[in-house]
């Protein structure tokens, strides 16, 4: 027997889900959840083979929301997202269905799944890109003591590399999260942060200045009052973003 | 500029002619046929000069080439004016050849000023029209751009919601086909008006609101008796707005007001009138507790940049909060008060 949980915040998206997975008898569902907050909540209550997660919810999407677990189950999105969507979604491996979801396609994925769990291959996804369909996030959701942050682009001071974690510094204190330093920076704007490091990611508006360091290398002094070291890759990205 | 060579001869003719008789005391009719012959060639070289001057193929440094032009041309005309003046006036007449010789200088640098003065002129002249193309080409690009993008913006508007709510309609054949067949009527008459109102840049309020109905009822099907939307009216009978910006804006609304809430919810549209500014505002209640700090609407930038598209303004639309309130504010400048 699998546990599935779904997860949209539209009611009758639920249902239908709901409604085409009678037919399955070794599929229950443990749990309906409405938002990325309960589904998140829910998940590591119940701990459930399979989610269908809709991707475009209130809040916290289904990508952020997928990102705050350590252990991910099996997911099959659920968008009503267009064709170019989709490409990255394909790049990515991830098994998907279009609303409004057909009987057929549904089928299709569910036995496909049901094929791969069976023999316990369910591919597993790390580094899930929360920008592939919406452009570049303004945000970084992280888990602070069990809850659920939100940290807006506008609060972060920098971004610090931490073996495997990233330390986020912002206003009220900083946060860890298990990601890596180039993956925050491909889902931020480059326009705003810029890699001035291979251990920091700064947001232009947050320079103050700069000087020289050792040879070859320099400084950047943050409004908030840290210092962060530049190398000369960094120091070029910055001219160049910044058309010095 | 066909009449100002001819005149400006007119002119320079009158003008050396009046010099000769009555500062230089040389007979009339010795002044008149000197200033005939000498007007006529500075013509024809100004003539020959402007030819030269249009015939430059690139713009880079034309005043100093069109100055270049000039002194050619203004030798070239004191020289003719020399020869013409020795084998006429000047045959046999030992006096004259004398007092010719004498104003030579002269003749040289007014030549030489009529033309500098006459090939700038043209120059600048030539470089402004070129601009101007240029410009009115670029403008022409930027309108281009401009169509498509907001071509594009309002197709984004559309299908998602149409997909969603195909799929509530998918949903509602298994559980309540009746309401299946409500809600397929009311999504045509939005489709309807939706494909009736595409390609217009604005359109009466009034029309949008009936467009808003169509979609508030397709909105009350998909999420029940829990949404109530009140409306308050106070605007005048022609009063415009672009197609399909409201919408998103209650979409937004609806999803953030919804969210996290038992029970009923009440969202407001306020509409109101101000000279020639309308006031859309949409109220929405919000979950402050989950809420993340600042905006991250789903149509709210595409607003945004369709505003800044139609009025280039980035301040009609406004985004305010309290503990419990979210409010969106439209300002759309009305044209025909």
């Amino acid at each position: 027997m699998y546990r599935a949980i779904i997860i949209d915040d539209e009611p009758l998206a639920r249902q239908l889900i709901a409604a085409f997975l009678k037919a399955y008898k070794d599929i229950e569902i443990v749990a309906e959840c409405g938002d990325g907050f309960e589904g998140f909540k829910t998940i590591q209550e119940q701990n459930p083979d399979l989610i269908f997660l809709d991707v475009q919810m209130p809040k916290l999407n289904g990508f952020e929301m997928l990102e705050l677990l350590d252990k991910k189950p099996s997911v099959i999105f659920t968008t009503a997202f267009d064709a170019y969507a989709m490409k990255a979604f394909e790049a990515h491996a991830l098994d998907y269905l279009l609303k409004p979801i057909s009987k057929e396609r549904f089928d299709t994925a569910i036995q496909k799944w049901m094929r791969l769990a069976a023999n316990k291959e369910t591919p597993a996804f790390d580094n899930v890109q929360a920008n592939v369909y919406e452009g570049y996030q303004h945000r970084i959701v992280v888990k602070d003591n069990g809850r659920i942050r939100i940290i807006p682009a506008q609060d972060i001071h920098y971004i610090e590399a931490n073996d495997d974690y990233i330390k986020i510094v912002t206003n009220d204190g900083s946060y860890l999260k298990k990601s890596t330093l180039s993956h925050i920076e491909q889902t931020l704007d480059p326009q705003q942060f810029i890699r001035v490091h291979r251990s920091y990611l700064v947001p232009v508006t947050q320079l103050v200045r700069i000087e020289p360091y050792e040879k070859e290398s320099h400084i950047a002094i943050l409004q908030c009052g840290a210092k962060v070291l530049v190398s000369k890759s960094g120091m070029a990205k910055l001219k160049s973003t910044l058309g010095w | 500029m066909r009449w100002l060579l001819p005149l400006l001869s007119i002119v320079v003719g009158v003008v050396n002619m009046a010099l000769l008789y009555y500062f230089a005391g040389l007979e009339w009719d010795f002044s008149l046929i000197d200033s005939i012959i000498s007007t006529l060639i500075l013509a024809i070289c100004v003539w020959g000069m402007l030819l030269a001057v249009n015939a430059y193929p690139t713009r880079v440094g034309s005043i100093l080439y069109a100055l270049i032009i000039a002194t050619f041309f203004s030798v070239l005309a004191g020289y003719g004016t020399w020869q013409a003046l020795r084998a006429t006036l000047g045959k046999n007449n030992t006096l004259y050849m004398h007092w010719l010789s004498i104003t030579m200088f002269i003749r040289y640098i007014s030549d030489w000023l009529i033309c500098g003065w006459v090939a700038t002129f043209a120059a600048m002249q030539k470089e402004t029209e070129t601009l101007e193309k240029r410009f009115m080409n670029q403008n022409d690009v930027t309108n281009l751009h401009r169509e498509a993008e907001l071509y594009k913006l309002r197709q984004q508007l559309q299908p998602h919601f149409l997909y969603n709510s195909l799929n509530s309609i998918s949903a509602l054949t298994m559980i309540e086909p009746s309401k299946a067949q409500d809600m397929i009527g009311k999504l045509s008459d939005f489709l309807r008006s939706s494909v009736k109102r595409d390609g217009q840049e604005k359109i009466s309020l009034t029309e949008e609101l009936q467009y808003i109905e169509a979609y508030l009822a397709i909105e009350s099907v998909r999420f029940g008796d829990r949404l109530k939307i009140e409306f308050e009216k106070n605007y005048k009978p022609n009063a415009e707005i672009p197609p399909f910006l409201l919408q998103p804006v209650l979409e937004n609304a609806i999803k953030f007001g919804l969210y996290g809430r038992i029970g009923q919810v009440v969202i407001t549209v306020t509409i109101m009138q101000e000279d020639s500014m309308l006031y859309l505002t949409v109220t929405n209640p919000y979950d402050k507790e989950n809420q993340p700090q600042r905006g991250t609407g789903f149509g709210l930038e595409g607003i945004k940049r369709r505003l800044f598209l139609l009025y280039a303004r980035t301040d009609l639309l406004d985004v305010t909060k309290d503990d419990d309130y979210f409010m969106t504010t439209l300002k759309i400048p009305q044209n025909n008060v």
